[in-house]
């Protein structure tokens, strides 16, 4: 199952502590997500595009605006929206197996056999099936990513929320997860925002991208890749360097022209 | 083989780490021997390890030692299961709900700051001269400590968890119970190990008004004769019961938390 997320006139400022001075971290913003797309949030580093993904997640509160996933108002986190943290978020105290078992656990939708069932499901589709009774803190960093992906779709999210979830990895691992993510997203189809600072990663990966300008962040730009690259051709292998080579540079200059102005501001 | 020993934060063999542990006792009791038989110190104020040995055995014979080991051990173990009875469940819900936490760390932090031995004329007073005011001073010295520790173990639950919980559908007791217990429990555990070498601490001052057993009470009246080499085997027996109640509860740590091990 999934569904569709609408941002309405969402904005975000942060306090100090004494309450004096204030950040805007996002300025007033609307942005449609339509159903099963994936949508990589691009932009300078802090510039809050983590906190955009965490208020849809209902981790964190907007000051103004709204989310709404398939028309219904969201305010605080539950079993629709799953996450997958650039950190290790993988529970050390139990092995592979009970990790993604865990993601069914407050499911009352499915029986205690298809929980099973849906636990051996996961671990085969992220390969980790000959690693399952192991504890997670003796698989590499790949691994647990791999595990953190495989609970969170075995809690049968309708929208999928990756924050950086490949940012501690080595390039080599990191490149055979973005394929396997590309595989789940084929066969899963769910509704998910990524983010991410590797243009590389969100040009890969993406149907659409969102870039965000510095802090305080407000939506710059907006590419379709599919219009660009077909995702036929990046799952491939088969793209026009041109092509590639054109997109990333422009959204390179997108960004770098962020960056710049806030020097500027400073 | 020596630069091997001294590797700066290397593991060393289990052996080995279990006969410098050996080795540290044996220098020890050479040092204690040499200087009792030098004649530097008088034989009333520093006997040899051997006459306190004997004295040991002394104690067991003629002064029914084993029941004052039992008494010390049981008052121990119940003040220190009452304050983790209360304390856990406590520094739970100080670390979950910041308003618990917000009003009453201040207090605790008053009132781990006041000197137990003062606290004694004032737990007499309240609980009399029975079996109460002796654990109640056993409890004032671990329960005040240990609820911090818990709440800094809690706290120290990385928010991921905590969070990967709630999108995966937990309500807040479903996170307490099986995330933020579990993920914090290795600590706890170690805490507890800490906290109960404290309790033992405290047993000369629960066991020195108005007692008449206990190890405490032993070496406090044996005192009054100068029977140093007793008052010495008292002092050691603690620490031989602390040394294995430790051992056995890091037994038990490596064996319930094996997923630590890399």
């Amino acid at each position: 199952m999934t569904a569709s997320i609408k941002i309405e006139n969402l904005s975000k400022t942060y306090w100090s502590e004494d309450g004096k001075t204030e950040t805007k971290v996002i300025l007033p913003m609307s942005l449609t997500i339509s159903e099963g797309e994936m949508v990589m949030f691009l932009g300078p580093s802090g510039c809050g595009k983590t906190t955009l993904m965490r208020i849809v997640g209902g981790l964190e509160h907007q000051d103004k605006g709204s989310v709404l996933l398939n028309g219904e108002l969201l305010d605080k986190p539950d079993r629709r929206r799953g996450m997958v943290f650039q950190s290790y978020s993988s529970f050390p105290w139990l092995t592979v197996r009970d990790n993604v078992k865990f993601g069914t656990r407050y499911r009352r939708d499915i029986s205690e056999t298809e929980k099973q069932e849906v636990t051996d499901h996961y671990l085969a589709m992220v390969g980790l099936a000959q690693y399952r009774d192991f504890y997670t803190n003796r698989i590499s960093g790949g691994m647990r990513q791999r595990v953190a992906i495989a609970r969170t779709l075995a809690s049968s999210p309708q929208v999928l929320l990756m924050d950086e979830p490949f940012g501690a990895l080595d390039a080599q691992t990191r490149e055979h997860l973005q394929f396997q993510l590309m595989d789940i997203n084929q066969t899963e189809q769910k509704t998910t925002i990524f983010v991410t600072h590797d243009v590389e990663e969100a040009i890969l990966l993406a149907d659409r991208i969102v870039i965000f300008s510095a802090r305080p962040a407000r939506i710059v730009k907006e590419i379709v890749v599919d219009d660009l690259i077909p995702m036929q051709d990046r799952r491939s292998g088969d793209v026009d360097p041109k092509k590639m080579f054109d997109l990333r540079r422009e959204i390179h200059d997108i960004i770098s022209l962020q960056y710049s102005s806030v020097t500027e501001v400073v | 083989m020596f630069q091997s020993l001294f590797a700066f934060r290397k593991p060393i063999p289990h052996r080995l780490q279990t006969a410098l542990g050996i080795l540290g006792f044996v220098l020890f009791l050479g040092a204690w021997h040499l200087t009792a038989v030098s004649g530097a110190v008088r034989p009333e104020f520093l006997p040899t390890p051997l006459a306190v040995l004997e004295a040991f055995g002394r104690l067991f014979t003629e002064r029914d030692f084993a029941s004052d080991i039992v008494i010390s051990v049981t008052r121990v173990w119940l003040a220190f299961l009452l304050s983790v009875v209360i304390a856990v469940p406590l520094g739970l819900y100080m670390s979950a709900y910041r308003a618990i936490g917000a009003m009453l760390e201040p207090f605790i932090d008053f009132i781990r700051y006041l000197p137990v031995p003062a606290l004694v004329p004032l737990l007499v007073i309240w609980f009399g001269v029975g079996e109460a005011s002796k654990i109640a001073v056993l409890w004032m010295g671990t329960f005040f400590q240990l609820i911090l520790l818990i709440a800094d173990d809690t706290k120290r639950v990385p928010s991921e968890y905590i969070e990967s919980g709630q999108t995966l559908g937990a309500t807040n007791g479903e996170i307490m119970r099986h995330i933020i217990i579990p993920a914090a429990l290795p600590n706890i555990v170690d805490n507890l190990r800490i906290t109960l070498g404290w309790c033992w601490t405290y047993l000369i001052v629960a066991e020195i008004v108005a007692a008449n057993s206990g190890i405490g009470h032993v070496i406090w009246s044996l005192r009054r004769f100068v029977k140093t080499p007793e008052v010495m085997a008292g002092i050691i027996a603690i620490g031989i019961i602390g040394l294995l109640t430790d051992q056995a509860l890091r037994f038990a740590h490596a064996r319930f938390f094996s997923y630590l091990r890399r």
